[in-house]
């Protein structure tokens, strides 16, 4: 392979793969979200455009590029526009540090499926998604109107309280494989035997929930209370910049199930990588095995949307404090104890 | 309930698995989503579409402009006048205009009507492109089906 | 940092306010200080309107009031006419306007039931209530050509007769929705989130609520037994055997009991009035320009909503000389104040979702 190849055409291949991949994912999350809660509602959903509506999502897009871009007057510009850049550039980077899958080796050059691997791979991630946080708090503030100032203020303070929550969790994982980097965690899964989301459930049941919190999603979408502030934080945007508001939402989501994935159920592992019956599902590539769970948790963040009523504001405020940041000590400390005595 | 019993419940979430499996089964429930364009859903009998005149089945016009409907309408859609040729027996309409923005499809025209010249069609589709499309004189009465549709229609009804 | 009141505009556009209706709140924070309710985005002059068109040509603009239960308008100011005329009407008949007038009910409550769901976040169940809805809709275009704006009562009686075929159609869709309200429950009786989003919220006691002038099942729910069908029988009523649902903490969470015991009760008084249907005319004999000598006359009915009024003024033409409505909706609307203060903003959605309030019926 000549040196070109190797150090020029695949790193910018990888940088579109990442750009791309997101935002495929994003496509198909949306798409998947309104068929997948059409179908519980018993309706049909889109499935117009393209193979059952698949499109759709790419329609609704073009028509938001295409739409007029409203600013009104008394918003702060600078801010204004610069917020769902924010949003969206984080949740991008963060893609990253997300490794898809086992590297590839073509003749002697190994072709890793990810951009960087850090050794704080796992706080470089954390970081990335709580600056999306100023492009929500930005946006509210700049709109300049209530509506949105009101849903930017709640989204910081959610967000604030489940990063906790989010925090002990994922350390008890770094504990456990004894790394922050989210490729040595998947390979210390593997060399283990077990996904450390059975290993600790607990872990994963508030690290899941908070990350639904995070996320903004039902039944914590308070930032965004249709009912209740309109469309929240973005009511004042338009156009393009609505779009990327939406859309960063999604793949902040795509971002949110990947960790899980990688934290918590193995990653690009095959189900049960010990047992030696199940050894054939290795020759399916773990690509596949990523996506397939990835799609899980996406179809689960729809399903529960589907079914659950909108926290309110003091409820889910009462819910960190008094539960989920406890039980995250609790288990936290029960790990340390374990990881110690053994 | 004991307490206890009531906190576990609480505990591993069972109202809200509940919730879900409902959910999840109406998921592979029959869907109630009629896709329009291709399946249309049949009126029933009685349905109060668009009003239209009538003719027997000698093909002669039923109205005799007696103008029951116009009174009885409550939003005043009717405009007409009717005169007796010479050697006819009755009354027949030379203006019979009726505007459909007014209608409110209560039916009364229908009700009073002696002869039973003005009946509802089970005609739903009442989009126009313009405002013309919605006044109908006394040819337009007895427009049905598709042609009804390309009246109601500018960009059909131009060429006419 | 000190967050000073606020004042929010909710509405006229807005997801939640059930149409155009304007609410002024002063917040501090999230928790409410005051409501003001501005109305009238949506004033048609009805009650003048009424005053140039004859007695029958009033019927369907009433349908315009109250759009969700369209027939209970019908209902209401025709029987205030027919006691003004002093028409007697046939037995049959007033057993098909109960039928109807029932029918109307779950659709309403039906549709209430989603609007609520979906202002507390519970999406799916709005388009359960509507699925069910759906089916009495359809029993409606079935028997009188229309949907939503029903016109299905006239004066003396109904316009058509009630055959064995819609009454089995009717008995089938009646099987249908006890099915649709046990998933709609199995969502939302014991669900955490739907009940600390209901239970304790918004509640009025039952002293204040009557001070209020609040009806229906907001007035049940909080314990208070007033219901027209019992207490002041219209249209055969009294021939029926139905229990009024009552509530006992006036909240919205008795608010949602109450009126999904309503719909059981409804179904219990349709079968009832199915079964027992009189043989006989379905209508009385009405002149066809109905001339009214000068008389007034104030009649009250059970709407979905709450206590329906219609009061008549007669001067011996065809034509009324006035028409005032008591209409449920815009004296509901008055407690929507005592009800929201000091409860956060979030509330306020939930609450005013609860009262079921009906903008064509509050601007009329």
């Amino acid at each position: 392979m000549t040196p070109f190849v190797a150090d020029v055409l695949i790193p910018v291949g990888k940088i579109v793969a990442v750009i791309l991949y997101p935002m495929i994912m994003v496509v198909v999350m949306i798409w998947l979200e309104r068929r997948v809660v059409a179908l519980m509602q018993g309706r049909l959903g889109p499935n117009r455009v393209g193979f059952q509506g698949v499109l759709q999502p790419v329609a609704d897009a073009v028509k938001l590029f295409f739409k007029e871009d409203i600013m009104q007057r008394q918003a702060d510009a600078f801010l204004f526009n610069i917020s769902p850049v924010l949003v969206m550039f984080s949740s991008l980077l963060a893609f990253c540090f997300v490794p898809l899958g086992e590297p590839i080796r073509i003749g002697t050059y190994t072709l890793t499926l990810w951009i960087a691997e850090s050794p704080v791979g796992l706080l470089i991630i954390l970081g990335l998604s709580s600056i999306s946080v100023f492009g929500v708090i930005f946006g509210g503030w700049a709109s300049n109107s209530k509506y949105p100032l009101m849903g930017a203020l709640r989204s910081v303070v959610q967000v604030l309280s489940y990063e906790i929550p989010t925090g002990l969790t994922v350390l008890t994982v770094a504990f456990v494989a004894r790394s922050m980097d989210l490729v040595e965690i998947v390979r210390r899964q593997e060399a283990s035997g077990t996904w450390y989301g059975f290993l600790m459930p607990v872990s994963f049941i508030v690290f899941w929930i908070s990350a639904v919190a995070e996320t903004n999603r039902a039944p914590f979408d308070l930032p965004e209370a249709e009912s209740e502030l309109v469309a929240g934080y973005h009511t004042e945007y338009s156009g393009m910049k609505f779009a990327f508001f939406y859309m960063a939402e999604y793949a902040h989501m795509v971002l949110v199930s990947s960790l899980v994935v990688i934290l918590f159920f193995g990653g690009w592992l095959p189900p049960f990588p010990s047992v030696k019956a199940l050894a054939f599902l290795h020759a399916v590539p773990g690509f596949v095995w990523y996506l397939v769970k990835i799609m899980f948790f996406l179809y689960l963040y729809v399903w529960i949307r589907a079914t659950l009523p909108r926290y309110r504001f003091d409820a889910l405020i009462r819910l960190v404090w008094k539960w989920l940041i406890p039980l995250a000590l609790v288990n936290f400390l029960v790990v340390a104890l374990v990881r110690v005595l053994r | 309930m004991s307490r206890i019993g009531r906190f576990l419940k609480s505990f591993f979430l069972v109202d809200m698995l509940r919730g879900l499996a409902v959910t999840l089964r109406l998921y592979f429930s029959r869907k109630v989503t009629v896709q329009y364009p291709e399946q249309v859903q049949e009126p029933a009998e009685r349905f109060r579409g668009i009003v239209r005149l009538y003719r027997d089945d000698k093909g002669e016009p039923l109205c005799i402009a007696c103008k029951a409907c116009q009174r009885a309408c409550g939003t005043n859609c009717f405009d007409i006048e009717g005169k007796k040729e010479e050697g006819a027996k009755v009354m027949r309409p030379t203006k019979f205009d009726w505007k459909l923005d007014r209608c409110t499809f209560c039916g009364f025209c229908v009700e009073v009507c002696p002869t039973n010249a003005i009946r509802f069609s089970r005609e739903f589709r009442l989009t126009g492109t313009d405002k013309d499309g919605l006044l109908f004189h006394l040819p337009d009465m007895y427009l049905a089906g598709e042609d009804l549709q390309s009246y109601l229609c500018a960009g059909c009804r131009r060429p006419r | 940092m000190a967050f000073k009141e606020i004042n929010l505009n909710m509405g006229p556009q807005h997801p939640s306010t059930h149409g155009v209706l304007r609410l002024k709140l002063a917040v501090d924070n999230e928790v409410v200080l005051s409501v003001e309710s501005i109305i009238g985005y949506l004033h048609r002059g009805m009650e003048k309107l009424w005053e140039n068109l004859t007695y029958t040509q009033v019927v369907p603009l009433t349908d315009r009031l109250d759009y969700l239960a369209s027939l209970s308008n019908n209902l209401g100011y025709v029987l205030a006419v027919e006691k003004l005329a002093g028409i007697e009407v046939p037995r049959r008949a007033r057993y098909i306007r109960v039928v109807l007038a029932e029918l109307q009910r779950l659709a309403s409550h039906l549709a209430w039931l989603g609007f609520q769901a979906n202002d507390i976040g519970a999406m799916s169940v709005l388009l359960y209530g509507f699925e069910a809805r759906e089916t009495i809709l359809d029993v409606f275009e079935e028997y009188c050509g229309a949907r939503l704006t029903i016109h299905g009562i006239r004066i003396g009686g109904v316009p058509h007769d009630l055959d064995a075929a819609l009454a089995a159609r009717i008995r089938k869709v009646l099987d249908g929705i006890p099915r649709r309200l046990a998933d709609i429950r199995a969502l939302l009786d014991d669900n955490r989130i739907w009940k600390q989003r209901t239970v304790g919220v918004g509640r009025i006691a039952a002293d204040d609520a009557i001070a209020y002038g609040l009806t229906g099942p907001c007035l049940r729910a909080c314990g208070a037994a007033w219901d027209m069908r019992k207490d002041v029988p219209y249209s055969s009523y009294d021939e029926f055997d139905f229990d009024v649902p009552l509530g006992r903490n006036g909240d919205v969470y008795d608010r949602y009991l109450v009126r999904l015991e309503e719909i059981c009760q409804s179904i219990r008084i349709v079968r009832q009035a199915l079964d027992g249907l009189p043989e006989g005319e379905t209508s009385a004999k009405v002149p066809r320009v109905l001339k009214v000598a000068p008389a007034e006359v104030f009649h009250t009915i059970e709407a979905p909503k709450g206590i329906l009024g219609f009061y008549i003024r007669s001067n011996g033409t065809d034509k009324p000389e006035r028409v005032k409505m008591k209409s449920p909706s815009f004296i509901n609307l008055q407690s929507v104040e005592h009800m929201c203060k000091g409860n956060l903003f979030s509330d306020v959605v939930g609450i005013l979702g609860s009262l079921d309030i009906v903008l064509g019926e509050i601007d009329k």
